[in-house]
C-alpha cells in the first residue's frame, strides 16, 4: 500500500527500539561478569575477561540460592492456591447470575489497585500475633491479594467465551456444576488458566515489600536479598547483577512464553 | 441466558475466593483501621493507647505527607504524557506493514522491560547511573552529570526508568487497539486521505480509546503503588527529591515505627485509590 | 536496686566470681560451655571489617564450646528494623547488636538483659578473666550501658577520626593535616579542591549517616548540641547555626551530591584518589589501607578529627552486644559465652589484627601496633568524648528520621539552617512530649 515511502526511518526507529530495551540487559549480564576492580573502572570497560566469580560467591556464599528457592516455592504455590481459588469464582461469576455480582466484581478489581503498604503494616502485626512471620506460608497468603484478582478476571473472560450450548447439553444429561466446570469448560479454558498461572508467578516472583517485612531468613525471597546487598561498606557491584540476572532470568523466560497474552493480563481485559 | 442456581452452589463455587480474599485483604485493613485510632509505636508497645482521630489530624496537616502526595502525582503527569507519546510511536511504526522479522523482534523486546522484577530495575539503575563508573555518562560522551544526588536529576532519571519500563507496555495495548480497526475501513480510509494524522484521529483512535483508559487507570494504581524501583534506587533521595507515598508511608511504619500514624497514612491513601479506581471503572469500564 | 546494678557494683561482683574461680583452680571456655553444647545462638551481624574479622575467627570459639553462632547478616540501614521487628514478635534473635543510639530503646523495652543479671543467673560463665574495667570507660558506658545499668559489651568500636592522603597534601605542600576544621575549610579546601578531585567529603545521604557523621559532627566542635538542659531544642542557638553554616559552606570543597553519600560511596572516594580527607569511623581502617579496595593504601595516615571553637568533639559511635531477654535459658549462656569470648581480652589482638577495633586498653598498650596507624588518634579521641554526641534515649529512632529528613533538606538549599533547625526543633520536640519529658513522666537521659 505504502509502498512509496522509505523503510529505513522505520528500521532505524526499530532498531533504537530493540536496543533501548535490550541494552539494559546487555549492562546487567555484562557487568555481572566482572570482578570488583573492572566493575569499578572510570569510565566503564566494554570488553574484559569475564569471570563466575560473582556467581558462585552470590550462590553458595551468601545465600542467594536459598533465597531463589524460597522465591520458588512461594511463588508456585501461591500460584496453585490462586488457581484453586480463583477458577471456581471465575466459573461462577461467568456462568451463574446472582445479587450483588457486579459489586463482587468491582471489589476483586479493586484489590489490584491497593499499595502493598496498606496492607503491608497490618499484616505484619498480624502475623505477628499469630507467628507467622518468617514462614513462606505467610507470603503464599498475601500474595493472594494480587494473584486471585488476576486469575478471576483472566480466566472469567475464558469461561465466558466457551458456548453454552455444551454445558447446557451435559446439564441435561444430569451433570452437576462441578461436573460441568471440570469435565467441559476447564479444559476448554485451559489456556486462560494458563496465562493466569504465569502471571501470578511473575507478579510473586517480583514482589520485594512484603517480602521485605515479613520476612528474615527462613523465607527470604530472592529481590529482597538483592536489596540487602546494598550500603556494605563497599560497592559490590558485579555481585549486585549477578543476583539480578539470577533473579530476572526466569521471569524473563516466562513472559517471552507469554508475550502474547502479556498485555492482556497486565491492563486484566480492559482491551479487547 | 444465565441460570438460575441454588445459593449453596453459589456459594461453593465462590465462597472460598471471597473469603480468602477478605482474610488476606479486608482483615488487615480492619486492623489497620484501628491500629490508626491508636498511639502505636513498635518500639513502645507497652503505651499503646486510643487516640481518636489524632493520627488523621496529624496527617491532613502535615505538608510533608501532601507534599509526597504531590510528588506521585507530579511523577504521574509527567510520565505518563511521555509513555503515551512514545508508546503510539511504537504502536504505529509495528502496525506498518512489512519487516515482518524486525517487527516481531522489537515485539518480543518489549516484553522484557514489562517483565523486569521492579527491584531490579532499581539496582540496574544505580550501576547504569553512577557518576562515575555508569555507562550512561560514558554514552553521553563523557559527561560528568550527578544523577542520584541531584534533587533535580534524580527525579528525571525515576521518570526515565519508569518510562523504560512501562512505555512497551502503552505501546502494545495500543498496538492491540490498532489491529482492531477493520482492515477493511482502514483501507477505505487511505483512499481518502494521504494524511497519517487525519487517519489516526478519525479512523484510529475510537479504538485506541479503551485501551488508553486502560493505561491511564493502571498507572494511575501502579504509581500510588510504586516503591520497589525508587526504593532500591534512591530511596526517596536526595532529601524528599523522590519520596513518593508508598515510600514514606514505609518509612514512617517501618524506620520511625510509628505503626499508628502509618496506618491512618495508609488509610487515607487507600481511600484515595477506591476513589478514583472506582471513579474510573464506573466512567470507563465494561461491566460484567 | 539500680544502684546496686552500677558499673562499680558490678566490677565488685566479677573480682568476686573471679576469685571463686581462681580458688577452685582454673576456669575454661570447654568447661563452662559444657552444659550449652549443641545450642545455637541467632545474631545479626552488619556488612563491615570488625564482622568479618569475628567471622573468621568463630571456628576456634564453634569448636571449642561446641555452641554455633548462626549468622544473619544485614546493611546497617536494615539492621535496626530487622532487629525491632524481631524482638517485637519474640522472634529468634539471642543477642541483640546495638548501635550506640539504640540502646535507650532496647533497655527501655526490655529486650535485653543487664550483664550483671546474665552473669548472677550463671555464675559458672563467667570469665574470671572478664576485666570488665579494661574496656575504655566512655565506650562502655557509652555503647553498652544505659541509666547507669550494663547491658552490652563494647563489640564493634568506632571513634571519628580524620583519614588523610598524605602523598596528596604533601604535593601541594602541607607537612600536616589540617588541625583545625576553619583551617580544613579555608586554607586546604582551597588548595585541594579542582579538576574534579575535592578536598573533602562528608557522608550524609539521608540514613543514619545524615544525623551522625554530618549534621551532628558540626554541632559539637562549635559548641551546639541537640538539645539544652530542659530537653528543649538547641538547635537554633547561635552556636549550633555556626556548626550548621559551616557545613554549608564546607560543602564547595565536597564532591556534588555529596547528599547521596553513604559510608560506602564515601569511602570509596577516597580509596579511589579523588577526595584528600574524609572524616570516618576507624571501622573504616582496614578497608582504605588494603590494595584490594584502595588505590592509596601506601598513602593513607590518620589523625584526630579536626577541633572547633568548642574544642576536639569527634563524632562517636559503636556496637556492642547484649544477650537477649528473649532467648531461652540455654540461649542466653550460649550467648554471654559468646559475647563474653568476642569481646575478650585475649582475643583482642587477634580481632584487631584481622582488622576488628577492639575497645580493650590492654591491647593498644602492647609493642607493634606501628602498622595500626589509627591507634594514638583513637585512643586520645576515647580518653573524653561526648557519649550524647547523638542522644541515646528511646526516642532516637523518631528523631533521627526528622533530622535525616531536613538536615538534607538544608544541605540541598531547599531550606535555610534557621528554618530547617526550626523545622526539626519543633517536630523533635513534638516526639520528646509525647514520650513524656516535659510532663516529667520520664527522667532527662539521654
Amino acid at each position: 500500500m505504502n509502498s512509496a515511502r522509505p523503510l529505513w526511518p522505520q528500521i532505524i526507529l526499530l532498531i533504537v527500539i530493540i536496543t533501548v530495551c535490550v541494552f539494559p540487559f546487555y549492562w546487567m549480564v555484562t557487568t555481572s561478569l566482572k570482578t570488583q576492580i573492572v566493575a569499578l573502572e572510570a569510565p566503564p570497560v566494554w570488553l574484559f575477561e569475564p569471570t563466575l566469580a560473582n556467581y558462585f560467591e552470590a550462590l553458595f556464599e551468601d545465600g542467594v540460592l536459598q533465597t531463589l528457592i524460597n522465591s520458588l516455592i512461594i511463588a508456585i504455590c501461591t500460584t496453585i492456591l490462586s488457581l484453586i481459588l480463583g477458577v471456581p469464582a471465575a466459573f461462577a461469576l461467568a456462568r451463574f447470575e446472582f445479587r450483588g455480582k457486579k459489586d463482587l466484581w468491582f471489589w476483586f478489581i479493586t484489590n489490584r489497585m491497593v499499595s502493598p503498604i496498606v496492607l503491608a503494616l497490618p499484616f505484619f502485626l498480624i502475623a505477628r500475633n499469630l507467628g507467622l512471620l518468617d514462614k513462606h506460608v505467610t507470603l503464599i497468603l498475601i500474595y493472594l491479594t494480587f494473584n486471585l484478582p488476576i486469575v478471576i478476571w483472566i480466566v472469567t473472560d475464558q469461561f465466558r467465551g466457551i458456548p453454552y450450548d455444551l454445558d447446557e447439553a451435559a446439564r441435561l444429561e444430569g451433570a452437576s456444576q462441578i461436573t460441568i466446570m471440570l469435565k467441559i469448560c476447564l479444559p476448554l479454558a485451559m489456556p486462560g488458566v494458563a496465562v493466569s498461572a504465569i502471571f501470578s508467578f511473575i507478579f510473586s516472583w517480583n514482589e520485594l515489600m512484603y517480602g521485605l517485612i515479613l520476612t528474615r531468613t527462613d523465607a527470604k525471597t530472592a529481590p529482597a536479598m538483592a536489596v540487602s546487598f546494598m550500603e556494605g561498606y563497599n560497592l559490590p557491584y558485579g555481585k549486585i547483577m549477578a543476583t539480578s540476572t539470577l533473579i530476572v532470568i526466569p521471569v524473563l523466560i516466562f513472559a517471552l512464553i507469554a508475550s502474547k497474552q502479556l498485555v492482556r493480563g497486565l491492563t486484566m481485559g480492559a482491551v479487547k | 441466558m444465565h441460570r438460575q442456581v441454588s445459593r449453596r452452589t453459589i456459594f461453593a463455587f465462590i465462597g472460598p475466593a471471597v473469603i480468602g480474599l477478605s482474610l488476606v485483604g479486608i482483615a488487615p485493613l480492619l486492623y489497620a483501621v484501628w491500629t490508626s485510632l491508636h498511639f502505636y509505636n513498635l518500639t513502645k508497645l507497652k503505651r499503646v493507647e486510643f487516640i481518636g482521630l489524632e493520627n488523621y489530624w496529624k496527617v491532613l496537616t502535615d505538608e510533608v505527607f501532601w507534599q509526597a502526595m504531590g510528588r506521585t502525582f507530579f511523577l504521574l503527569g509527567t510520565a505518563l504524557p511521555l509513555q503515551i507519546a512514545l508508546g503510539l510511536i511504537i504502536a504505529l511504526v509495528l502496525h506498518q506493514p512489512g519487516l515482518t522479522l524486525l517487527k516481531t523482534l522489537g515485539r518480543l523486546s518489549l516484553v522484557l522491560p514489562m517483565a523486569t522484577t521492579y527491584a531490579v530495575v532499581g539496582l540496574l539503575g544505580q550501576v547504569m547511573f553512577n557518576q562515575k563508573f555508569g555507562v550512561v555518562n560514558q554514552l553521553l560522551g563523557g559527561a560528568n552529570i550527578n544523577w542520584i544526588g541531584d534533587p533535580n536529576n534524580a527525579f528525571f532519571m525515576i521518570i526515565f526508568w519508569d518510562v523504560w519500563q512501562w512505555t512497551p507496555f502503552v505501546a502494545l495495548v495500543l498496538l492491540a487497539g490498532l489491529t482492531m480497526v477493520p482492515v477493511e475501513i482502514e483501507e477505505a480510509a487511505r483512499l481518502e486521505t494521504k494524511s497519517n494524522w487525519v487517519l489516526l484521529r478519525f479512523v484510529q483512535l475510537p479504538f485506541l480509546v479503551p485501551g488508553l483508559v486502560a493505561v491511564l487507570i493502571l498507572r494511575t494504581a501502579d504509581t500510588l503503588k510504586l516503591f520497589d524501583m525508587v526504593f532500591t534506587l534512591t530511596r526517596g533521595g536526595p532529601g524528599s527529591s523522590t519520596e513518593f507515598i508508598s515510600l514514606m508511608i514505609q518509612r514512617v511504619g517501618f524506620r520511625g515505627f510509628d505503626q499508628g500514624l502509618a496506618s491512618a497514612q495508609a488509610v487515607i491513601l487507600l481511600i484515595i485509590t477506591i476513589v478514583l479506581a472506582q471513579l474510573y471503572i464506573r466512567v470507563f469500564y465494561k461491566e460484567v | 536496686m539500680k544502684i546496686l546494678r552500677n558499673i562499680s557494683y558490678l566490677t565488685i561482683l566479677l573480682s568476686f566470681f573471679g576469685t571463686i574461680a581462681f580458688a577452685s583452680g582454673h576456669w575454661s571456655l570447654k568447661e563452662a560451655a559444657k552444659p550449652y553444647e549443641g545450642t545455637t545462638v541467632d545474631v545479626v551481624f552488619l556488612l563491615r571489617p570488625g564482622y568479618e574479622a569475628i567471622e573468621a575467627m568463630l571456628p576456634a570459639f564453634e569448636e571449642e564450646t561446641g555452641i554455633s553462632i548462626n549468622i544473619i547478616k544485614h546493611p546497617y540501614e536494615n539492621a535496626l528494623g530487622e532487629q525491632v521487628r524481631d524482638f517485637v514478635a519474640g522472634g529468634d534473635l539471642d543477642i541483640a547488636l546495638i548501635d550506640l543510639v539504640w540502646i535507650g530503646n532496647f533497655a527501655e523495652n526490655e529486650w535485653i538483659v543487664p550483664l550483671a543479671d546474665v552473669q548472677a543467673k550463671f555464675p559458672d560463665i563467667v570469665d574470671p578473666d572478664l576485666d570488665i574495667d579494661d574496656f575504655f570507660p566512655l565506650v562502655l558506658n557509652a555503647f553498652g550501658g544505659w541509666n547507669d545499668i550494663v547491658y552490652g559489651l563494647p563489640f564493634d568500636n568506632y571513634s571519628g577520626l580524620l583519614f588523610y592522603n598524605r602523598c596528596w597534601l604533601e604535593e601541594a605542600g602541607f607537612g600536616a593535616p589540617p588541625e583545625t576544621w576553619g583551617d580544613l575549610k579555608d586554607i586546604y579546601g582551597p588548595a585541594l579542591t579542582g579538576d574534579g578531585k575535592y578536598a573533602f567529603a562528608l557522608q550524609s545521604k539521608r540514613n543514619e549517616t545524615q544525623s551522625a557523621d554530618s549534621f551532628a559532627r558540626m554541632l559539637w566542635p562549635f559548641g551546639g548540641s541537640f538539645l539544652d538542659a530542659d530537653f528543649k531544642s538547641n538547635l537554633n542557638s547561635a552556636e549550633s547555626q555556626t556548626g550548621l553554616k559551616f557545613r554549608q559552606d564546607l560543602m564547595q570543597y565536597m564532591p556534588d551530591g555529596i547528599v547521596a553519600y553513604d559510608h560506602a560511596e564515601t569511602v570509596n572516594a577516597f580509596s579511589q584518589g579523588d577526595v584528600a580527607m574524609i572524616t570516618e569511623w576507624s571501622a573504616f581502617y582496614s578497608t582504605v589501607v588494603s590494595p584490594d579496595t584502595s588505590k592509596v593504601a601506601d598513602c593513607v595516615e590518620i589523625a584526630p578529627e579536626p577541633k572547633g571553637p568548642a574544642g576536639r568533639k569527634p563524632a562517636l559511635g559503636g556496637f556492642s552486644l547484649a544477650v537477649a531477654s528473649q532467648a531461652d535459658e540455654a540461649e542466653q549462656a550460649a550467648a554471654y559465652l559468646f559475647i563474653q569470648w568476642a569481646t575478650s581480652k585475649a582475643n583482642a589482638r587477634e580481632y584487631l589484627e584481622r582488622g576488628g577495633v577492639p575497645a580493650r586498653q590492654s591491647v593498644y598498650m602492647q609493642d607493634g601496633l606501628e602498622n595500626f596507624k589509627f591507634v594514638p588518634a583513637l585512643v586520645e579521641s576515647w580518653q573524653d568524648g561526648v557519649p550524647e554526641f547523638r542522644p541515646r534515649f528511646a526516642e532516637w529512632p523518631e528523631i533521627t528520621e526528622i533530622v535525616q529528613e531536613w538536615g538534607t533538606k538544608i544541605m540541598l538549599g531547599e531550606v535555610t539552617t534557621e528554618e530547617g533547625a526550626q523545622e526539626i526543633g519543633t517536630r523533635m520536640e513534638d516526639v520528646l512530649e509525647a514520650a513524656g519529658y516535659y510532663s516529667g513522666d520520664k527522667p532527662l537521659a539521654q
